[in-house]
């Protein structure tokens, strides 16, 4: 039941909860994460506390989708997620700034770029989480 | 006719009126007594997401009778609107089940109950059939929310089946006590045979109670678990109704008869 966790050194996320007992229900934490529309990236919405997957999953659909404000959950065990927050792997004490794209200005490439192929600079995203970039072929809102 | 207006309901043959009515009361009035049983639990429930959980499959079986409710409304037409129906009767005049009558209990009493009358109530759904449409329309919505209802008690039962000794005792103490009304929900009708020749079922309560015989041995024997002792239903199982009910009716009643004819 022990999580994977890389570089914490305090406790892990299931020590925290003090459903455990000998008797009563040993509940687990569990992450949810919804996905809102169709098309729209997974988030993470929330946890539940369940003794078992299969609740774990009614659980999550009662207290994320109840109301339908959900098109897809995921479940997920906290203690199958593998952690880490390790700060020299994840923010290391050296500098780094040449690995940022820093200083480098696309802007007027970009704009050449276009230029040359004919196309106009793409509206800014609009009504829908559309995946094109705005670059939408005919109807309404087009490229002119 | 008062009330707000609807959609002209599709012609109904004035024989199938009076059975049809019958068959809409029984199914409104299981979903909503035994909607109104489980919600007891809101707040007292064995752990949080499962009070949310009791709570909201509780409410979804008072929308599934709102909705059944409304349907009688319209083949009943007598000026009555959903609410009158649901809340302005005495006790004696619900026809839900017997199975349904009994006091909310302990958590393995309600998941027994439950269990044993969602598999029933989706034998029932089952045995419906379009001969007339409002009520196909329905139930075809119904049956998809009632999916998740069973897939959630059916985890229930498994857990307590498997949950130490205290738990599967409990469980079998719920299954036998209930046993005996278990097949009320499947209560003959008076107009059956008009039902069945009408199509709106496809066949009898008697045939749906078999199946539902099946399914519960499907679900029950793999478990270990000892069948309920069933007793054929007859007329008069879903009538004389408990003080167990007649309590729930005040309490369910109470807020509707502050001041009566006030709109909500």
């Amino acid at each position: 039941m022990t999580p994977t966790v890389m570089g914490s050194d305090g406790p892990s996320p299931t020590t925290e909860i003090g459903h455990t007992s000998a008797s009563g229900p040993v509940l687990e934490p569990y992450e949810v994460f919804r996905q809102e529309k169709d098309g729209d990236p997974m988030r993470h919405g929330g946890n539940v506390m369940a003794p078992d997957p299969e609740l774990a999953l009614h659980y999550a659909r009662e207290m994320f989708s109840r109301r339908n404000e959900s098109t897809r959950l995921w479940i997920v065990r906290r203690a199958d997620i593998a952690i880490l927050e390790d700060a020299d792997l994840l923010n290391p004490p050296l500098d780094r700034s040449f690995k940022k794209p820093g200083g480098y200005v696309m802007r007027d490439k970009l704009a050449a770029a276009r230029e040359r192929a004919g196309t106009a600079k793409p509206a800014a995203r609009a009504e829908s989480h559309d995946r094109t970039g705005g670059r939408r072929q005919g109807g309404a809102g087009g490229t002119e | 006719m008062t009330g707000p207006t609807r959609a002209a309901p599709p012609r109904l043959d004035p024989a199938l009126r009076a059975p049809l009515a019958e068959l809409l009361l029984a199914m409104a009035d299981d979903e909503f007594v035994s909607g109104f049983t489980d919600s007891e639990w809101t707040g007292i429930a064995p752990l949080l997401e499962e009070d949310v959980a009791i709570s909201s499959i509780s409410q979804d079986e008072l929308g599934h009778a709102r909705a059944l409710y409304q349907l009688l409304a319209e083949v009943l037409d007598d000026g009555r609107d959903e609410d009158a129906i649901a809340y302005d009767r005495e006790p004696e005049d619900y026809r839900h089940a017997r199975l349904l009558d009994h006091p909310r209990g302990d958590w393995a009493t309600t998941i027994a109950r439950r269990f044993l009358y969602e598999l029933a109530d989706e034998a029932r759904l089952a045995s419906i059939g379009d001969g007339w449409p409002p009520l196909a329309d329905l139930v075809g919505k119904l049956r998809r929310e009632e999916r998740y209802h069973r897939m959630h008690l059916v985890a229930w039962i498994n857990r307590l089946a498997n949950g130490g000794a205290d738990a599967r005792q409990r469980l079998e103490a719920a299954l036998a006590g209930l046993g005996p009304d278990a097949a009320t929900v499947f209560t003959p009708l008076d107009g059956e045979a008009t039902l069945l020749d009408a199509g709106v079922l496809t066949r009898s309560m008697a045939d749906a109670e078999a199946a539902w015989r099946a399914d519960l041995t499907a679900v029950l024997v793999p478990l270990g678990l000892p069948l309920p002792h069933t007793m054929p239903p007859t007329k008069g199982g879903r009538e004389g109704h408990s003080d167990a009910f007649r309590w729930l009716w005040g309490e369910f009643t109470a807020v509707r008869h502050t001041e009566d004819g006030a709109t909500w």
